[in-house]
């Protein structure tokens, strides 16, 4: 792999100079902040009144059974559901109210990947970077760093679901937001894979980055894991793992 | 290393500037008609439920010349708007497949530019299938165009941007609710009547059946239509995609 | 155990406002059908316009507030606000039917078609359609936050809806004028327009009974279902630091 992480990641244009108030509040504020955070569907009362202070720069671990209500709260983090409930805060924006500062911030490697079939690696990424308003950025490195170079000009349609999921992580490393937020990320990857993102993991770490990760597998992340945390009954608590 | 080092905040995530708003409603839009220049699933159905349209009522009309020929902006609009279904429809539901739309939502743009996005494709989309259409159908039905030709680009362009807000913001309702495609109609059709009343009076002027003035209130009455529903439909489109 | 409850007796005032609503609605009809005079040219039919008039004018008054309730909700997120509009997007409905069943009614005998293309006529038509969808989509969404913002939206649609659907209906006339004669563009006489100013308080009244009736058990159905949730729900837990 000669690409590292660091590499990968596009730049983002420098930032404006902000409200002191408001600098102060993303320097200081925990990562995550959640203050009684509830999500029902329908009858079922999914999570319930979660109380969660993540801080910045650590690795977390979320297990649970299937169904817990993992992925129901990364897609809260990540604003893509409303909460019935309660109030969190990303870098202390408030998810709501903020939704954009704290999409700015985030990002969601999902279970479906979130790629289209029709379009190839590149134009997958391409769009992934402008619609993130990247200024400079590596298409060719980030494929190369999960190792997709050789299709990169294919389409996605044609991809197994290994290659899917090192799609949705060369996306993770181009955007490199302060948060990542990862569902499943192991899963459908092979062996070679399964390293590749544990160097991933490694590197985030190093750089500062919190990541929260929804996994079974637990050997493996419990190298850089700072904590794991566990979602059952809908509440949550940190397991001794 | 090439990029400056980075703290969690110290990056400083890209600010919103109205620049990249418009780079990302063109990058969607962009998408959309490359994802359907590849696949064709649009084009194809759209063509063939238009020309069957187009075909069967002129079957069932054809006796009467005149007839046929006094029908033909009717039909020519109507197929439009079920293309318009059509396309919006499948505008979403490629997107639904795993889970583009859904992380197209992540971004951090504002939801406005995706439905603008979306909206800009469909309605190019609707606009060349209508140009294409116009022609054949007036060929069809024994029509011919006037002196009033500057009334075909105008009734194009201004209808099918009413049939296509309306169908791409309804359609992104009930694929975000997974309802049946069937509702998809049954939703919008009562809304864009005076769309479908708009242009056919105008282009029926177009070919001789009505005078261009009258046919002038009428665009304006659709001018008037796509701009209230083009600013209404933006402001709420976030209120559609949320769960 | 579920407690069992009882449901609430209703106020007293909108015990009254129903009773008022009822001795009101038998004066109108009495006015309308005995001691206001045959129309010159209609005869006996013109009371048709009485009904027909009164449901058509509530009908769209309930859609706007409906509107407006849905905008509401989308601002302030309170519950009720969303009742309010389900309570008037059911009069509307109700009421648009009525108006429609009164047209076709009032339009066979006087002009041997069940529908005319007039302008009230189809526009109330499209509003009907419109509001049925409302109810189609609010019908697909469980979680009633997420129902009560999506209906604000389809609510705000409709309402949007009316003018432009107004404008086309009625230029649609002018350029097919089928043999009609406006319901309301009668000259009314004085003694008639008394009438039908009553009846259109009356069809108020009713649509103010019916409304503050929906409320009030939509409130309690909320209530009920809140209370439901809390116990379910629990203690909270203690604060997880990472």
């Amino acid at each position: 792999m000669s690409a590292t992480p660091a590499d990968i990641a596009g730049e983002r244009p420098a930032p404006e100079p902000r409200g002191a108030a408001s600098a102060r509040a993303s320097e200081a504020a925990p990562a995550i902040e959640l203050s009684g955070i509830s999500k029902r569907f329908g009858r079922e009362m999914v999570l319930r009144e979660l109380r969660l202070e993540m801080a910045a720069g650590r690795v977390a671990v979320l297990k649970g059974s299937n169904g817990a209500g993992k992925t129901t709260l990364l897609r809260l983090l990540a604003t893509r559901l409303r909460p019935t409930r309660g109030r969190a805060r990303v870098f202390g924006y408030d998810l709501q109210r903020q939704g954009d500062e704290v999409r700015r911030r985030v990002a969601l490697v999902s279970v479906l990947g979130g790629n289209y079939p029709v379009l190839t690696a590149r134009e997958n990424l391409k769009l992934a970077a402008t619609l993130s308003g990247l200024a400079g950025y590596d298409l060719g490195a980030a494929l190369a760093g999960v190792g997709l170079e050789p299709v990169a000009d294919t389409l996605v349609r044609t991809f197994s679901s290994g290659m899917k999921k090192r799609l949705g992580l060369a996306r993770l490393l181009l955007l490199d937001p302060p948060l990542w937020l990862m569902d499943e990320p192991y899963a459908a990857l092979d062996e070679a894979g399964k390293n590749l993102l544990d160097d991933v993991l490694a590197a985030a770490r190093s750089r500062g980055r919190t990541v929260l990760m929804a996994s079974h597998e637990l050997e493996r992340s419990a190298r850089f894991a700072d904590a794991v945390l566990e979602l059952a009954g809908g509440s949550l608590r940190r397991s001794e793992s | 290393m090439s990029a400056a080092p980075r703290g969690p905040q110290a990056a400083g995530p890209p600010d919103g500037s109205a620049a990249t708003d418009l780079a990302a409603v063109l990058a969607i839009a962009r998408k959309d008609l490359l994802q359907e220049a590849r696949s064709r699933a649009v084009t194809v159905a759209t063509l063939f439920f238009s020309a069957v349209t187009l075909v069967m009522m002129a079957f069932a009309m054809g006796q009467d010349a005149e007839l046929l020929r006094r029908s033909a902006p009717g039909v020519l609009w109507v197929a439009l708007a079920f293309a318009g279904v059509i396309t919006a429809a499948q505008s979403f539901q490629s997107d639904l497949e795993e889970g583009a739309f859904d992380q197209l939502l992540l971004y951090p743009v504002p939801r406005a530019s995706v439905f603008l996005g979306k909206l800009l494709a469909n309605w190019l989309y609707l606009a060349v299938l209508g140009l294409i259409m116009t022609p054949v159908t007036l060929v069809l039905y024994g029509a011919h165009a006037g002196s009033d030709l500057w009334l075909l680009p105008v009734t194009l362009v201004l209808g099918t941007f009413g049939f296509a807000v309306v169908a791409t913001f309804y359609a992104a309702l009930t694929a975000n609710l997974q309802a049946r495609e069937a509702l998809l109609p049954v939703l919008m059709f009562p809304v864009v009547v005076p769309v479908l009343l708009g242009a056919v009076r105008s282009s029926e002027a177009l070919v001789g059946l009505q005078n261009a003035a009258l046919a002038g209130g009428w665009l304006q009455l659709l001018a008037g239509f796509d701009l209230v529903y083009f600013v209404t439909c933006t402001a709420i489109f976030h209120l559609v995609v949320e769960e | 155990m579920t407690q069992r409850h009882e449901t609430p007796r209703r106020p007293l005032w909108l015990r009254v406002l129903g009773l008022s609503t009822v001795v009101l609605f038998a004066v109108g009809a009495y006015l309308a059908l005995v001691v206001s005079p045959p129309d010159v040219n209609q005869g006996q039919l013109i009371r048709m316009m009485y009904a027909h008039v009164s449901v058509a004018w509530v009908s769209f008054v309930a859609v706007i507030v409906t509107a407006l309730y849905g905008m509401a909700f989308l601002w302030r997120g309170r519950p009720i606000d969303d009742t309010r509009a389900v309570a008037n997007a059911e009069i509307a409905t109700f009421f648009a039917g009525l108006t429609l069943v009164s047209g076709m009614t009032y339009s066979r005998p006087t002009l041997n078609t069940w529908w005319t293309w007039d302008a009230k006529l189809t526009l109330t038509a499209l509003m009907f359609a419109l509001l049925v969808g409302y109810f189609v989509v609010r019908g697909l969404i469980d979680d009633p936050t997420r129902r009560g913002r999506v209906s604000a939206v389809i609510g705000i649609v409709v309402a949007v809806s009316l003018p432009f659907n107004y404008l086309a209906a009625a230029w649609f006339r002018t350029l097919h004028p089928t043999l009609s004669v406006a319901v309301t563009g009668v000259h009314i006489a004085p003694s008639m327009l008394f009438v039908l100013l009553f009846n259109v308080g009356v069809a108020a009244l009713v649509y103010l009974t019916f409304v503050s009736e929906r409320i009030r058990i939509g409130k309690l159905e909320h209530q009920r279902s809140e209370e439901r949730e809390r116990r379910e729900e629990g203690a909270p837990g203690e604060v997880v630091r990472v």
